[in-house]
């Protein structure tokens, strides 16, 4: 992503927004997977293994 | 940055955000299957040990059962025995039951012949009292035909006492008759014939002899008196030997009391007349033939 010094006429304002959707999006699924780990330690005892 | 990396970005965040809400919502709504096992396992192991327990009470109660029966059983013997039992006293009662009516029964022919047997008895002795009655009237009848007999008796005894008074004395005055004309004759020696007499002579008559009661030896005792009439009744009569004319002589403490010379005689008692009294004869005093 970085600037193109030839065709300056062109230049766009770099944007954070996708950056920041795509933080959003690995938010939520870090946030999921941290209840998903939660609920099954708290109900299983374990995160990967098979219960006793 | 390209159109198609912005869509994919955007694409990607969407569905990563929808993806995340689904397994949240599943996962938040998810059963906890280890909590269901253990209760599953602790209720199977409850429910075993209901069950072992169930087949303990089930043993116990079969056991008691049989114990129930065999004593049920047991008592039904007993009861058996005891019915039999009772059936046999129950035909013995009955037994005895149609024996004793049968006696009952006999006893009442029985009573009913005794009835009749009374009633004729009852009708016999209503007939011998009649009988007896009749007797009675037909004793006192000649009773008192024996008094007016005795009395006839007396009198013409005491006719014929006259009358052989009367003849003593014609004898004696034919004597003194025959002696005198027996010596008016006697110096022309001349004796008097025997006069010829209708009746003919059939000899002295001689009085009888009166008993002899000394030889008897009788004893009595007074049962009346009537000084009176001088009269005492002895409580002995003919059935002991007393007959009239005897003579009792009363004592009393080796005391001599008086005579009784006998009169009237009875079966059973005796009347007589008190002679020499020396004390006044009183009831209980003793009457002997012989001193």
């Amino acid at each position: 992503m970085s600037p193109m010094p030839q065709r300056s006429a062109q230049l766009s304002v770099p944007s954070n927004l996708y950056t920041a959707i795509l933080a959003v999006a690995l938010g939520a699924v870090v946030a999921t997977a941290a209840f998903v780990a939660f609920q099954c330690y708290s109900q299983y005892g374990t995160i990967f293994g098979m219960p006793q | 940055m390209s159109t198609l990396t912005k869509v994919l970005i955007v694409l990607l965040t969407v569905f990563s955000i929808f993806l995340c809400g689904i397994v949240v919502t599943y996962v938040a709504n998810a059963d906890n299957q280890k909590k269901i096992a253990q209760d599953a396992t602790r209720d199977l192991r409850a429910a075993r040990t209901a069950r072992e327990a169930a087949q303990n009470d089930l043993a116990a109660a079969k056991e008691q059962a049989d114990q129930m029966r065999r004593d049920l059983e047991a008592q039904m013997n007993q009861l058996t025995v005891t019915i039999t039992d009772l059936q046999a006293k129950l035909e013995s009662v009955q037994r005895e039951n149609t024996q004793m009516s049968q006696r009952v029964r006999d006893m009442g022919a029985s009573v009913q012949q005794a009835n009749e047997l009374q009633a004729s008895q009852m009708q016999q002795a209503q007939a011998a009292q009649e009988q007896v009655a009749t007797l009675e009237a037909e004793r006192t009848r000649l009773e008192k035909e024996l008094a007016e007999t005795d009395q006839t008796l007396m009198e013409k005894m005491a006719i014929v006492a006259q009358l052989e008074e009367r003849v003593k004395q014609l004898i004696e005055a034919n004597q003194e008759l025959e002696t005198r004309v027996n010596q008016y004759l006697r110096p022309s020696g001349l004796t008097t014939a025997a006069p010829v007499t209708v009746t003919q002579r059939t000899g002295i008559a001689v009085p009888a002899a009166p008993p002899v009661a000394r030889d008897i030896g009788l004893n009595a005792r007074i049962a009346a008196v009537d000084i009176k009439n001088a009269l005492a009744e002895l409580s002995i009569g003919s059935a002991a030997g007393v007959r009239p004319d005897m003579r009792f002589h009363v004592t009393r403490d080796q005391q001599f009391v008086c005579d009784i010379r006998i009169l009237d005689v009875g079966p059973d008692q005796s009347v007589g007349i008190l002679e020499k009294i020396q004390v006044a004869p009183r009831v209980g005093d003793v009457a002997a033939t012989n001193l």
